[in-house]
């Protein structure tokens, strides 16, 4: 008889980092789905060339570096697909590449791979792309929420984030529900943005856009670079909310503001975190 | 012949034995007190200590002593065990019966009968601490405790054990404490208590474990009681549903510690809850519950967030064993640990409130300090974090470890302080980081 010993516990939950990331890549499936009938088979090369180049750019490094393959983690797969979200569907093919490299070899392995980034690849590749190729990477269009219809289907989206503001609301519910992403950094973002845009007199039907969807169910309270205390997310929520109306009250751009907003939130989560440290409860004070 | 008598024969001819641990408490190893071949009876005191920290041990069966040597302990290796051959017989010493008895009687029977808490505390050490018991807790949260003696013909037994208690310990007021969710329980024991005024019943939402007693006198009391102070300092007895029979079987009885309820879950074919003497091999405990079913893989003491595992089935049961889990080696975890992706669910599920998972990584680096600095002395040790870790690492193993350098590290920079050392005027030869750190400790 072989028994095994071992620390507890001697059971797990059964949710691993495969389930979180393929679950939010389902999502993201869906809302290309629905970009593909907006903006037609451009969207769909757009995501297939960038998750495709995200994935070789993976492949590429970890066999480069001898490392054991990732691929299946889905964590480049994700990488891709939230880089292509970002952009215009009628954007030249070439740019998502470089942008993928970034993102996978730069950002995510350059800084110690999975778990170790201290921005969301995507995120930060798209920095990239727009710094050094604004007008390429510029949409043509700003999505405006007249209609409660626009919010399953919006067809005046610039982006492919842009077209369906619903799946992203069911998606998020359902990733806060099975617990795979914490309900403090969505509720605090969201309702913050609404308060602060309505208190600045902000005209809600640009503000509650696909891509503040995104930023609040996927963006910001993506595991890695979120602070890991409790009361550190309510800060970065309520930091992400604030900084994305203030941009978007000072560019009338509401789209842009999401993701510059989530990079800049980004930048500080350190530093919440480790002001934000808490007390065991079993300690007594001195 | 058949099978069965096969079986007869062999029963016969390999008497049963037991192996007393003479260690099943916090504290020091028993002296045994009997020698090899001394003819013992059920009942008989077989070890004792010399000093306050010891609790004695009796002979849960009659025969005679084979040896008297080191066997394996579920939790502490191997420790000097008394080992005893049955003689099939039932012969036991005279019990000391009490219909009414005073405080004093009943901490003179406790400290006969060797009553150990789940934790390994004495019970007759925590009644003569000499310090102010207010009150008595008796918790019955704990999955384990209290599917083993938690039944209903136990519920008054329960009651009496907690009113010996409070006896005993002069405290105003008792508490149950049952999991919100055991509705059944929490009837059972309010039909048992309707005459009792100073008892009262506290639901709480988790399943509190014996090491995580000062969270549990928290959760109820409001006190605050640090990782190296016990609930007795608060003035808060905590006991279990296991020990309140013991204490009430001790007293009244005169019966001392020699048997447990132990429930038997997972591979085997018929898990229930058997009544064992202490010393039987869990082999035994097992046979009795009809058998492994399929290859047993992981055999769990006590839990299966927090319960140790056990490296083989000749161990004995032990006064502090109330559950053994079998688990078949299909499901066993044999999970390589990823990188922390720093999703922080271990910090959502941590009852008190650290950082699990960014201690564990610390650990794991070798950077004992910054774990001191994020309290990893607090843990208790429930297990949550491992249980909901996407990533499976083993945060648990990792703060443990961590744990067990800094009191190596806090044990020599006592010596060296002692030695003379200049805490931190000069760069400290050591490098221990708490030294260099200005002395936190």
């Amino acid at each position: 008889m072989k028994l095994t010993v071992s620390h507890p516990s001697h059971i797990r939950e059964g949710v691993t980092i495969k389930t979180i990331m393929w679950s939010k890549i389902v999502i993201l499936l869906i809302l290309s789905l629905f970009s593909v009938v907006v903006f037609g088979l451009q969207a769909l090369a757009l995501v297939l060339v960038s998750v495709l180049a995200a994935v070789l750019t993976e492949a590429g490094i970890q066999k480069l570096t001898n490392q054991e393959l990732t691929i299946k983690d889905g964590d480049a797969v994700l990488i891709g697909l939230i880089m292509a979200m970002l952009l215009p569907p009628d954007i030249k093919l070439w740019i998502p590449v470089v942008g993928a490299f970034f993102a996978v070899a730069l950002v995510k392995h350059g800084f110690g791979g999975l778990g170790s980034t201290l921005f969301n690849p995507a995120i930060a590749a798209w920095v990239f792309m727009n710094m050094s190729w604004g007008a390429l990477t510029g949409s043509k269009s700003i999505p405006h929420i007249g209609e409660y219809t626009d919010l399953l289907m919006e067809f005046g989206a610039g982006r492919l984030a842009e077209v369906s503001s619903v799946v992203l609301i069911i998606g998020g519910l359902y990733l806060i529900y099975k617990k795979y992403i914490d309900w403090r950094i969505p509720l605090l973002y969201l309702s913050s943005t609404i308060i602060v845009a309505v208190i600045l007199g902000e005209e809600l039907s640009y503000v509650l856009t696909g891509m503040l969807f995104l930023g609040v169910f996927i963006l910001a309270p993506d595991p890695t670079t979120s602070p890991i205390t409790k009361n550190g997310r309510i800060i970065y929520g309520l930091l992400c909310g604030i900084m994305t109306v203030i941009y978007g009250y000072l560019t009338y751009n509401y789209v842009v503001a999401v993701l510059y907003t989530v990079f800049f939130a980004n930048a500080v989560a350190p530093f919440i975190e480790k002001n934000t440290y808490p007390k065991p409860v079993n300690e007594v004070p001195k | 012949m058949t099978t069965e008598d096969v079986k007869k024969v062999k029963d016969k001819e390999v008497r049963k034995q037991v192996v007393i641990p003479l260690l099943q408490h916090i504290g020091t190893v028993c002296e045994p007190i009997v020698d090899k071949k001394t003819e013992v009876l059920i009942g008989q005191k077989i070890g004792e200590g010399n000093d306050e920290f010891s609790v004695p041990v009796h002979s849960s069966t009659a025969g005679h002593v084979v040896a008297i040597e080191e066997r394996p302990h579920p939790i502490c290796g191997s420790v000097p065990s008394v080992i005893i051959e049955s003689n099939e017989t039932n012969d036991t010493i005279e019990f000391k019966t009490s219909k009414n008895p005073s405080k004093e009687y009943i901490i003179s029977a406790l400290k006969d009968s060797g009553v150990v808490e789940l934790n390994g505390y004495s019970l007759y050490n925590m009644l003569t601490s000499e310090k102010l018991i207010d009150t008595v807790l008796i918790n019955i949260s704990f999955s384990g405790d209290v599917s083993s003696n938690c039944a209903p013909e136990n519920i008054t037994s329960i009651i009496e054990g907690m009113n010996l208690l409070i006896k005993a310990s002069d405290a105003q007021q008792g508490a149950f404490i049952i999991q919100k969710d055991d509705r059944q329980l929490i009837s059972a024991i309010e039909s048992g208590l309707f005459e009792e005024a100073d008892i009262e019943i506290f639901t709480v939402e988790q399943n509190y474990s014996p090491p995580m007693a000062n969270l549990l006198t928290y959760e109820i009391t409001g006190m605050q009681i640090p990782n190296t102070c016990t609930p007795l300092d608060a003035g808060v007895l905590l006991s279990s549903a296991s020990s309140a029979l013991a204490v009430r079987k001790a007293v009244l009885e005169g019966i001392p510690q020699i048997t447990v309820n132990v429930t038997v879950t997972g591979a085997v074919h018929n898990p229930g809850v058997k009544n064992v003497k202490i010393g039987t091999s869990i082999k035994e405990v097992i046979d009795s519950c009809g058998g492994y079913s399929g290859e047993p893989g992981k055999i769990i003491m006590n839990g299966i967030f927090s319960g140790t595992a056990l490296s083989t089935d000749e161990v004995p049961v032990i006064k502090s064993t109330s559950h053994i889990i079998v688990q078949s080696s299909d499901e066993v975890l044999h999970e390589i640990p990823g990188p922390c992706i720093q999703c922080a669910r271990c910090v959502d599920v941590c009852p008190v409130n650290i950082l699990p998972g960014r201690i564990a990584s610390f650990a794991d680096m070798g950077m004992h300090d910054e774990c001191f600095k994020l309290h990893v002395n607090s843990c208790v040790e429930c297990g949550r974090c491992v249980y909901v870790c996407p990533s499976g690492r083993h945060i648990l193993q990792l703060i443990r470890y961590s744990k067990t350098v800094l009191q190596q590290l806090l044990k020599y920079e006592d010596e060296t302080r002692t030695s003379g050392c200049l805490t931190c005027e000069t760069p400290c030869l050591a490098s221990t980081p708490f030294i260099s750190n200005g002395g936190i400790l």
